[in-house]
């Protein structure tokens, strides 16, 4: 057995550590464990930073191979921050039955849990309808709560809005385009382009100091901006409207999906001198893969709800159990008046998302060719990275970021050049060290970036990625991801 | 042989297949040898000739699949110069290297990559060097007094392996200088150290500059007006430009100045892995012929197609052979 203490926070934490040891010890004492299975039992304890998440106290996933066998690969992942000592021990047997123990198949389902989908990538789960409907009904959301979304940030407030942060922005774009000019490269549009605008806040500071830099020094680059503002969202570009209300002239809103903005800007190719983002990638569709003994398994997931709350819920509003799947459906569909009243509506909405949880399944990636990784990456290029990182390791394939990157580099001017603001593992063996996520925020899902994989991924892909943690807020765990070209 | 009207090549590589990429990686892990390593580059190179010979082109090159990119495959076999070989992290990184002193005049052994490829094609063939100029941007000069200095004594060596190759049958020769339209302000001793190049160079020698092709990218951005009017000075048969991905506007430079160059058209974008129709093609050759006469075109790619999936590569040379047919067949030839 190997145990993987990552960051347990408190006092508590070797006491807690302590009494999951004891539990694994008993239940092989007692025959509930194989020994077959204790052998190459492999559990993680975790302290979730995310209060809102998808975990139980105790997961257990099991290994298979994509035609269903059984393989004596199990992981637990224990949440040290939920767990308590008196009911750790049921919480490990059912999470172990649950996993496909000696007595289950892998398919039977939980009679504890109501299931809300089949297993699927993480990427292609329900849950992220749910984010995307949190997005296209932002409106909705603040109502009921009665706060903008930045609130519920870790600051209180977007690093994206960091005044000196934007300043010193403008300045590095400035110095490029006086560059540009003193080789006559300067062309005659300088386009620039936000991608996922928030309230649109970010854009408008940058604006403001770009014109007053540009009038001190007399360059008279502003009228040749052309400000491209991107959002998968419609109710949000339009949001952001009022934000850059001064510089509407120059202001484009245009509705694109973060993963292809080439799809929609094809016709800016090469001409982009600086795109920017914040909190993008971290909110894009992602999934999990673990390397175990030199193979490679994909994180499969099953959303569910957990019977007691699903009961409670069907209680609150008024829906059979058995009906609450149909009813997420129609609220992800944007059916809120099927409640009653949209204020009903949006209440469920709220309550089933905070009680979605996320059964998990290993399955063995046997087919390394086939496999569909996103652009960019191949399995040969994925083992040629992983090279160096851990034996065993569980880390994100940050797909979704993966993609918007490879499918906005083509957009840039050879002199142009991309800042991403967001929250990054910089180094693969961070995910050693404690949980990314997914995580809760709001109606939103979060997860970092695997900022390591997307520079291996950049390097051949001809640019190179520097991280550079964000020093205008102090304890920010945001870094700021900007390229140059490689040579 | 005789070439049809218009005839169509490529610029010099063709699509460089991903497992070639893994292998070429693990000779630098030392995981194969190099006489390994020769074979599967025998057989590479024979199947870019093949896939170019069914997509229909004219004339042809060896792909350039032995090369790790534009420059390396020079900078290893010029004498005198000093290569740091643990400075690639990927095969297709440059390496570091210097000139310490003066660069002898000695053989860069390209005949016999010539003498191969000619073994396994009946077309017409060609064979594309990298210029002087290019070559001098990635070494790092610790010896001579300018770049134009180190660009003359590199001229003159490959002067005599460009004499070998036509000795050895070579009657087609490109010479690629994708760094002229990243330094404009070089090209006056460029054009100078060109000459020495091809000076006494009995074979139909033809110059590509684009505006780069790194990783499928371009490096620069501008206008061709830089070339002129020094380029003129060039004692070469013809030029090949760029103009599918950036537009035909330069192609009125050959209006505005008389030149007496053949004009190899870049009309294939080798940026996008969007596959052009052969109309496409058809509109792009039809607009050069609004400046020049038939007889003075040959048809191409922008540039390169080693960034390019063999599939996509190999889609877009038959878009190309079929869009100039249309021309030729509209030119009732």
């Amino acid at each position: 057995m190997i145990v993987k203490l990552n960051h347990l926070n408190g006092k508590s934490a070797g006491a807690r550590a302590q009494v999951v040891v004891d539990t694994i010890y008993s239940l092989l004492e007692e025959g509930r464990l194989e020994h077959e299975q204790f052998a190459r039992l492999q559990i993680e304890l975790d302290w979730i930073q995310y209060k809102q998440n998808f975990r139980e106290v105790v997961i257990a996933s099991q290994g298979y191979t994509p035609r269903g066998e059984h393989l004596p690969v199990l992981d637990v992942l224990v949440d040290t921050r939920q767990v308590e000592p008196t009911t750790l021990r049921a919480d490990m047997l059912k999470a172990l039955a649950r996993a496909g123990g000696p007595d289950r198949s892998q398919d039977a389902g939980d009679p504890d849990h109501v299931m809300l989908e089949e297993f699927r990538s993480l990427r292609h789960s329900i849950v992220w309808e749910f984010n995307k409907l949190y997005w296209g009904r932002l409106n909705l959301w603040q109502a009921a709560t009665g706060k903008g979304y930045e609130e519920a940030l870790p600051g209180g407030q977007s690093d994206g809005h960091q005044p000196e942060s934007i300043a010193d922005s403008v300045c590095d774009f400035w110095t490029l385009l006086r560059d540009l000019e003193s080789q006559n490269q300067l062309p005659a549009e300088i386009f620039i382009l936000e991608l996922g605008v928030g309230t649109g806040t970010r854009c408008g500071i940058w604006l403001d100091k770009f014109l007053a830099l540009d009038r001190i020094r007399e360059t008279n680059y502003y009228p040749r901006l052309r400000v491209l503002l991107g959002d998968y969202s419609l109710a949000t570009l339009d949001l952001s409207r009022p934000a850059v209300r001064e510089h509407a002239d120059l202001c484009s809103f245009m509705v694109l999906d973060a993963m292809n903005p080439l799809k929609t800007l094809s016709f800016l190719r090469h001409k982009i001198l600086q795109v920017h983002s914040t909190n993008v990638y971290d909110n894009l569709p992602d999934e999990e893969v673990v390397r175990r003994d030199g193979r490679l398994y994909f994180v499969q997931v099953r959303s569910y709800i957990p019977r007691a709350e699903a009961e409670r819920i069907a209680v609150v509003f008024g829906v059979k159990v058995e009906k609450l799947r149909a009813s997420m459906h129609r609220i992800l569909q944007g059916g809120f008046e099927d409640f009653g009243s949209v204020q009903q509506g949006v209440a469920f909405w709220q309550e089933i998302w905070k009680a979605i949880r996320l059964e998990e399944r290993l399955v063995l990636l046997e087919d390394l060719p086939d496999f569909p990784f996103p652009e960019g990456l191949d399995a040969s290029k994925l083992d040629d990275i992983l090279q160096d990182a851990p034996a065993d390791i569980r880390f994100h394939l940050s797909s979704g970021a993966l993609e918007s990157f490879m499918n906005t580099m083509p957009l840039l001017h050879p002199r142009g050049y991309l800042q991403v603001q967001d929250i990054f593992v910089t180094d693969i063996s961070q995910y050693r060290l404690g949980f990314y996520g997914p995580g809760k925020l709001e109606g939103s899902l979060l997860n970092w970036v695997n900022g390591a994989l997307l520079k291996g991924v950049a390097e051949r892909a001809g640019y190179d990625v520097h991280f550079v943690p964000f020093r205008y807020r102090k304890g920010s765990k945001t870094s700021v991801l900007y390229t140059t070209r490689r040579e | 042989m005789t070439l049809p009207l218009l005839p169509t090549t490529i610029v010099g590589s063709y699509a460089m297949p991903g497992w070639l990429e893994r292998l070429k990686t693990d000779y630098f892990a030392r995981r194969i040898s190099r006489h390994d390593l020769e074979e599967i580059y025998d057989s590479a190179v024979k199947a870019a000739v093949k896939d170019q010979e069914t997509a229909g082109l004219d004339m042809v090159t060896d792909g350039e699949v032995r090369r790790d990119n534009t420059v390396d495959y020079f900078i290893e076999r010029l004498p005198g110069v000093q290569i740091d070989r643990s400075s690639k992290k990927f095969y297709y990184d440059f390496y570091d290297s210097s000139v310490q002193g003066k660069i002898p005049m000695a053989s860069l052994g390209l005949v016999q990559d010539y003498q191969f490829l000619r073994m396994f094609t009946e077309r017409e063939s060609k064979f594309c060097i990298t210029g002087p100029h290019c070559l001098t941007k990635r070494i790092r000069n610790s010896y001579y007094p300018n770049e134009e200095a180190l660009a003359t004594d590199i001229a003159r060596v490959m002067n005599m392996e460009l004499k070998a190759l036509v000795k050895a049958g070579a009657r087609y020769i490109q010479i690629d200088e994708p760094y002229y339209s990243g330094f404009p302000e070089d090209i006056h001793w460029a054009v100078k150290v060109l000459n020495i190049l091809v000076d006494e160079v009995d074979a139909n020698i033809v110059v590509h500059i684009c505006y780069g092709n790194r990783y499928g990218k371009p490096s620069w951005e501008g206008s061709y007006r830089y070339l002129f009017p020094a380029i003129m000075n060039a004692k070469v048969k013809g030029l090949t430009l760029e103009f599918a991905r950036r537009g035909g506007e330069d192609l009125d430079l050959f209006k505005e100045f008389d030149t007496k160059f053949i004009l190899g058209v870049g009309v294939i974008d080798v940026k996008t892995h969007e596959v052009e129709t052969p109309e496409m093609v058809a509109e792009h050759i039809r607009r050069a012929l609004k400046v020049l006469p038939p007889e003075r075109i040959f048809t191409l790619p922008d540039c390169g197609c080693f960034h390019l999936p063999r599939d996509v590569a190999f889609a877009k040379l038959q878009a190309l052979v079929q869009g100039t047919r249309i021309v030729r067949k509209e030119l009732g030839k």
